[in-house]
C-alpha cells in the first residue's frame, strides 16, 4: 500500500464523498416527498391520481437508474431540456427513490389495522385526522426498517453517476485508477468511504427503529 | 463495546485482504505466447465505441484500424480471437488481472504507462487534439475561463494532460466515448479534448464543429500492450509488427480503415510502419 498517494488523493475522496451524500441526501429528501403524496394517494385511493401513480411506480421500478440518468441527461437536450449534471443525479435518485418510499410508505398504511381507521372515523374523525392522528403514526413506525433499506439502497444507487460526468466515489476511484494505476489503494479507500456513509446511516436507522417502536399499536 | 467490535472485527479483515490481494504478485496472471496457442484464443482489449479505430459495427462486427491489426496478429499466430470490450481508464487493468492478452485500444505509449505495461513497438502516431463548435472554436487553451468546461474521457492522456498543465480548467469527465460524444453534441462544455486522430474525426463526421487545436502536447506513438514480463508475447508481436512492415501492412490497413474518415490526407502523418518512427 503506497500510502504517501492514499494521502495525496484523500481530498479528492472527500469532495467525492460530499457530492455522492449531497445528491444522494437531497434526491432522497425528494423521493421521500414523492413517496409520501403517492403512498397516500394510494391507500385513499383518489380516482385518476391512483393510475398514474401506479404507472409511475412500475415505471420507475422496473428500469435501472442508469437508464433513467440517460435520459434525464442525454434524453431530454434533444428536446430543450438541460440540467446540470448535479441536477440529473438528483432527479434520477428522486424519480427512482419515489416509487420504493411510495411502496415502504403503503405497506406500513396498510399494516395498520382496518379496526383502527374504522374506530377514528365513528368518533367523528375526519380523514385528515385520522392519518394525522392514528393511522400516520403508526404506519410511519411500520415503514421505518422500509424507508432506511431505501436511504442506504439509494446512497448507493449514486454509483453509477459516472454516466452523467458526476464525479461521485465510484467515478472517482474509477479515475484515479485510470490516472496513476494504483489499484488496491484507489479500492481501499473507496470501500472505507462508502462504510464512513453508510454505516453511519445503518446505526441511526437502528437507533430510530428501536426508539419508534413504541408508536406501533399495542407493543 | 461488543457492538463496536462486531463492526470492527469484519472492518479490520476486509482491510487486511485488501491488502493481502493487492499484494499478490502480477506475475502470474499473464499467459506466454505457448499458453495462448495452446488455448487456440487469444483475447484482445479493443474499444467498442471508438470510431474508426474500435467499433462494433451495424451486424454487431467489431471494425477499425485497431480492429485489423488485430485480425492478423490473431491470424499469424493460428488463434482465433475474442475481443474484450474496454473502456480507456481499465486498459491497464485488464492486462494486469490477466482479463486481455494484448490491448489494441489506441493505447497511447507514456513513461507512467510503461511502469505498468509493456509497449511493444509503435502502429501510429498520435498529439492531442481540442474540437469546438463552430460558433466559438477554442485556438489556445488559454482563452479559456473557469467556467468552461472541458471534456475529457477518463483515464486517457488527454485527461493527464490537462490536469497536469492547465489545472484551473474545469473538466467534464465520461468513461466512455459514446457518452463523451453525446455529451458534447448536447453542448455541455466548450470543447472536448482527445487524441487528435478522434478529435478530427469527430469534426469531420459532425457538421458544425472545427479542431481548433490540433496538436497540442508532445507528439506521442500508439502501440500494442502486454501484461508486464509477458516477453514472448511482447517479442512475438514486435518481430510480427516488422514483419508486417515489409508487406506495407499498416498503410492498408490505413487504407481499408480510416480513408474514409480522414481522407489520403492523413496517411504519412497517423501510420507508422514497421514500428519505425523518425
Amino acid at each position: 500500500m503506497d500510502f504517501a498517494y492514499m494521502k495525496l488523493v484523500l481530498p479528492l475522496y472527500e469532495k467525492a464523498a460530499v457530492l455522492t451524500l449531497k445528491t444522494g441526501l437531497e434526491g432522497i429528501v425528494f423521493a421521500t416527498l414523492a413517496g409520501l403524496v403517492c403512498a397516500v394517494v394510494l391507500y385513499e385511493k383518489v380516482p385518476v391520481l391512483r393510475q398514474l401513480v401506479m404507472g409511475y411506480i412500475e415505471i420507475s421500478r422496473n428500469t435501472p437508474l442508469l437508464v433513467q440518468l440517460f435520459f434525464i441527461y442525454y434524453g431530454l437536450p434533444k428536446a430543450g431540456i438541460v440540467f446540470s449534471a448535479e441536477t440529473c443525479g438528483v432527479a434520477g435518485i428522486a424519480f427512482l427513490g419515489g416509487s420504493y418510499m411510495a411502496e415502504a410508505f403503503r405497506s406500513g398504511l396498510e399494516n395498520v389495522a382496518a379496526v383502527q381507521r374504522e374506530s377514528a372515523y365513528s368518533l367523528g374523525m375526519g380523514r385528515l385526522q385520522t392519518m394525522r392522528y392514528v393511522t400516520g403514526p403508526q404506519a410511519a413506525a411500520a415503514s421505518i426498517p422500509a424507508f432506511l433499506a431505501n436511504v442506504i439502497f439509494l446512497l448507493k444507487e449514486t454509483s453509477v453517476f459516472s454516466a452523467v460526468s458526476l464525479m461521485d466515489l465510484m467515478f472517482t476511484a474509477k479515475d484515479l485508477i485510470g490516472l496513476y494505476y494504483k489499484t488496491t489503494e484507489s479500492l481501499f479507500l473507496l470501500v472505507i468511504f462508502y462504510l464512513l456513509i453508510l454505516l453511519p446511516v445503518s446505526l441511526i436507522g437502528a437507533a430510530a427503529e428501536r426508539r419508534l417502536q413504541y408508536a406501533g399499536s399495542g407493543t | 463495546m461488543e457492538k463496536i467490535k462486531r463492526i470492527l472485527i469484519p472492518l479490520l479483515a476486509l482491510a487486511l485482504s485488501g491488502c493481502l490481494a493487492g499484494c499478490k504478485n502480477t506475475k502470474d496472471t499473464y499467459r506466454t505466447l505457448e499458453e495462448i496457442k495452446k488455448d487456440g484464443t487469444i483475447n484482445i482489449g479493443v474499444f467498442s465505441d471508438k470510431n474508426p479505430f474500435g467499433y462494433v459495427d451495424e451486424n454487431g462486427n467489431y471494425r477499425g484500424y485497431d480492429v485489423y491489426f488485430a485480425e492478423r496478429l490473431a491470424e499469424d499466430l493460428g488463434v482465433k480471437v475474442n475481443y474484450v470490450s474496454t473502456e480507456a481508464a481499465n486498459r491497464t487493468e485488464y492486462l494486469q488481472t490477466g482479463k486481455v492478452d494484448v490491448i489494441l485500444a489506441n493505447f497511447t505509449v507514456t513513461d507512467e504507462r510503461k511502469e505498468e505495461v509493456d509497449f511493444a513497438l509503435p502502429y501510429m502516431n498520435v498529439a492531442l487534439g481540442v474540437v469546438s463548435k463552430n460558433d466559438r472554436i477554442v485556438r489556445c487553451l488559454d482563452e479559456l475561463g473557469t467556467d468552461d468546461a472541458v471534456i475529457v474521457i477518463s483515464g486517457t492522456t488527454a485527461e493527464t494532460y490537462l490536469i497536469k498543465n492547465y489545472p484551473d480548467i474545469p473538466l467534464q469527465k465520461f468513461d466512455s466515448y459514446a457518452t463523451a460524444k453525446e455529451a458534447f453534441e448536447n453542448g455541455t462544455a466548450v470543447a472536448w479534448a482527445n487524441d487528435n486522430t478522434e478529435v478530427i474525426a469527430f469534426a469531420m463526421q459532425n457538421k458544425g464543429y472545427t479542431v481548433g487545436i490540433t496538436e497540442l502536447g508532445s507528439s506521442d506513438t500508439i502501440a500494442p500492450a502486454v501484461t508486464r514480463g509477458n516477453t514472448t508475447l511482447l517479442e512475438w508481436i514486435n518481430k510480427e509488427i516488422k514483419k508486417l512492415g515489409k508487406e506495407q501492412f499498416f498503410h492498408k490497413n490505413y487504407d481499408e480503415t480510416l480513408a474514409d474518415t480522414y481522407g489520403e490526407e492523413f496517411k504519412e502523418t497517423l501510420v507508422v510502419e514497421g514500428g519505425k518512427t523518425d
